[in-house]
């Protein structure tokens, strides 16, 4: 039996019936677990010898009115094998409870989510502004914010006009008295 | 005073900050192949002894507000250089909210290089033409700054408060 | 005799200075000349890629996707064609895929003389720069001649390469650049590698051992000298390293700034190796598939994972596409967010103020990709 066989037998021993567990292709297994089960699945694999969080992403799925987190695992001592763990918040309604006491590494990356996406995660201690300064708008990184518009409200500059013309065709400025 | 200009011309030090991703043709510029010190240009750590701001490549909001700082500090006369497309109109990044587009609204230009990357000869190219201009007293943008404060300020209210130089703890 | 009591200072080692690389700033509490806290802050360069890549057509995101990682632009454009053409059951023809084993290790080299020359300036000896980076410059030569510019070669394509080599005496020419570069090397063991004040300043300074190592994500050469023998290209094979012989050095281990430094060197000549194999047995054949029409191309629905070893460390692209004319999500994972942020917390407090420029140029931390 290969690795990938042994862990998703194991994670199928463990989920029953509440999650899928299923093998992509050569060295990626997924697992789509519910909310509240995604902390005891990451302790448990990090007891097995998944020492390594490689990156958390999002997703935002707009038509289904749900965000999409991906845990993405990976351990030396399994082969080289990236286990990725699936979950689905209400968008706006549900917040997700930190994982920085089984990884560490997670606590810049959480941040990073809360400033572009919006979602909270309980019990992280410091979620203020990590990349943009000074932000006013919504969070940027979601389906429902237009970029285009926003840049022309703000900087208000479009194209070329006369006055952009002038003012670069004539680098100095002329002395009326020297 | 035409030998106090020819001189000034001469030894132009030009502020070492690494602004966008420009920065990467500066060392090859500084270096043994295109060496640019045989024209007397050389990189200076502090602003209050530098003579030229070169803003290599896009300017994201959090770097525009350190860069009217290090502007103000230097001592006049000063010269700005836009290195890059994206100093002209956002280049590439058009329609990014994070990126200025137009940097003649902030701070006075004296002479902008096109390309992306420009070759390290197109920047030595433009250090000679900012000398000729030196000598004929051409390059008085500065002077501008100081009489249209008002409208470079208001300029950059728009984009950040100007009352509060924030520090982030 | 009463000592006066020292007081915490703030400082700030800021954005335009040149003993950090790139534009990113340090907040260090320090007492005397040691330091207590050090607290990175990010966020001068953030031009948000993932939102410009979502608002434009598969291949025309090609010119934007370079710009993510500035010293190493090609890892960026062949992970992109990579997961593309995973996604939609296509590979690339053989010659295709040994030229781009070519850029990928040309880049390598390039970046690691653009490394060397950076640790050498933050301890004041300054012949090596002016060496390396103009030795760099002969590789950017190579560059030009087969995809048209220095730095951001847009030369690769879903489905291989664009162009094939100009003409056959282009191999001739790179061969005698590797016969040049192998012997610069010795040059730069006297003037830098085997000097003593190098060895003085650089052993047991910014020690990360194994357990951190392992603990806070790292990867990369920053991994193989704590002494773990993890190199990507050996442990899951992409494009043609499985036909191609090297070795992962595993001779100085010790995790400190003297080991990452010498861990480079010796991959260096690892890489000139892996070109000379390259060069010499090239296949015949087309480069590249011709698409039907590409600006009408419709990527089926999934989502993959997809990884390099860049001259930093794993690089990593994760796509979702749901079957539209342009991608729904592309998230990047750069090295030196693990590198620059957390691990430094860690190992800084303890340190003089003067080792701290030395440090954060020996661990390789580059702005851009950690913040996109």
């Amino acid at each position: 039996m290969s690795m990938e066989e042994k862990i998703v037998e194991e994670l199928k021993s463990i989920l029953g019936d509440l999650g899928e567990v299923w093998i992509q292709r050569e060295k990626r297994v997924y697992a789509k677990v519910p909310k509240n089960l995604v902390l005891p699945i990451l302790a448990y694999l990090k007891d097995k010898g998944f020492h390594q969080l490689t990156t958390i992403t999002c997703v935002d799925w707009i038509k289904r009115g749900k965000f999409e987190l991906i845990y993405n695992l990976f351990s030396l001592y399994h082969e080289n094998i990236h286990v990725f763990i699936k979950t689905e918040l209400e968008r706006d309604k549900e917040t997700m409870p930190t994982a920085i006491d089984i990884y560490p590494m997670a606590f810049d990356y959480e941040r990073e989510i809360h400033e572009m996406f919006g979602i909270v995660f309980e019990g992280h201690p410091r979620l203020d502004s990590f990349i943009l300064e000074d932000w006013d708008g919504p969070p940027p990184m979601r389906k429902d914010f237009d970029t285009a518009k926003y840049v022309e409200e703000k900087y208000g500059v479009k194209d070329y006009t006369e006055e952009i013309w002038k003012r670069m065709e004539q680098p100095y400025r002329e002395e009326k008295d020297e | 005073m035409g030998l106090f200009k020819i001189s000034q011309g001469r030894s132009l030090w030009m502020v070492h900050f690494c602004t966008g991703c420009g920065a990467v043709e500066m060392p090859p510029t500084m270096t043994s192949r295109f060496d640019m010190e045989r024209f007397g240009i050389a990189p200076m750590a502090t602003p209050r002894q530098a003579d030229v701001l070169l803003i290599t490549g896009y300017l994201t909001v959090k770097t525009l507000k350190r860069v009217i700082m290090v502007y103000e500090q230097m001592p006049t006369p000063r010269y700005v250089i836009g290195f890059g497309s994206c100093t002209v109109n956002g280049g590439i990044y058009w329609d990014s909210y994070n990126v200025i587009k137009n940097l003649d609204l902030y701070i006075p230009v004296d002479l902008y290089i096109f390309g992306c990357m420009p070759r390290p000869e197109s920047i030595i190219d433009a250090f000679i033409k900012l000398r000729k201009m030196i000598e004929e007293g051409k390059a008085n943008k500065w002077k501008d700054y100081i009489e249209r404060y008002d409208w470079y300020k208001q300029n950059q209210a728009k984009l950040f408060d100007i009352n509060k130089w924030r520090v982030q703890k | 005799m009463s000592r006066v009591k020292e007081f915490d200072f703030e400082y700030f080692i800021g954005p335009a200075h040149p003993g950090v690389t790139g534009n990113m700033n340090y907040h260090i509490w320090a007492e005397g000349d040691t330091i207590i806290k050090i607290e990175p802050n990010l966020g001068y360069l953030h031009r948000a890629f993932e939102k410009l890549i979502e608002r434009r057509m598969w291949i025309k995101n090609f010119p934007l996707i370079p710009r993510i990682c500035v010293p190493d632009p090609d890892v960026n454009e062949v992970l992109y064609a990579m997961a593309i053409e995973k996604l939609m059951g296509i590979e690339a023809p053989p010659r295709a895929q040994y030229l781009r084993v070519f850029m990928l290790e040309m880049s390598r080299m390039a970046s690691y003389l653009f490394y060397f020359g950076g640790v050498a300036g933050t301890l004041g000896l300054y012949t090596l720069p002016n060496w390396s980076i103009g030795d760099r410059d002969y590789i950017l030569d190579r560059f030009e001649e087969i995809s048209g510019h220095r730095i951001y070669h847009i030369y690769q394509t879903i489905g291989g390469v664009r162009r094939d080599i100009p003409d056959p005496g282009y191999i001739e020419r790179v061969l005698e650049l590797m016969d040049y570069l192998e012997k610069r090397l010795k040059d730069y063991d006297k003037v830098f590698f085997e000097h003593p004040i190098f060895k003085k300043r650089a052993k047991g300074v910014g020690v990360v051992d194994k357990e951190t190592a392992l603990k806070f994500s790292v990867t990369g050469p920053n991994l193989r000298a704590a002494g773990v023998p993890y190199d990507v290209r050996k442990a899951e094979p992409y494009l043609v390293y499985d036909r191609l012989e090297f070795n992962v050095p595993q001779v100085f281990t010790d995790g400190d700034v003297y080991s990452r430094v010498m861990q480079r060197r010796l991959e260096f000549e690892e890489s000139i190796k892996i070109v000379r194999q390259v060069m010499e047995n090239l296949p015949e054949g087309p480069v590249n598939i011709k698409l039907r029409n590409p600006f009408e191309l419709r990527v089926p629905e999934g989502e993959i994972y997809v990884k390099v070893e860049s001259s930093k460390g794993e690089y990593g692209f994760y796509l979702v596409s749901d079957g539209d004319v342009k991608p729904y999500r592309l998230h990047v994972r750069g090295p030196s967010f693990s590198h620059g942020l957390q691990l430094v917390r860690h190992i800084g407090p303890g340190t003089n103020i003067a080792d701290i420029p030395v440090i954060l140029f020996s661990l390789d931390i580059c702005p851009p990709d950690a913040e996109r």
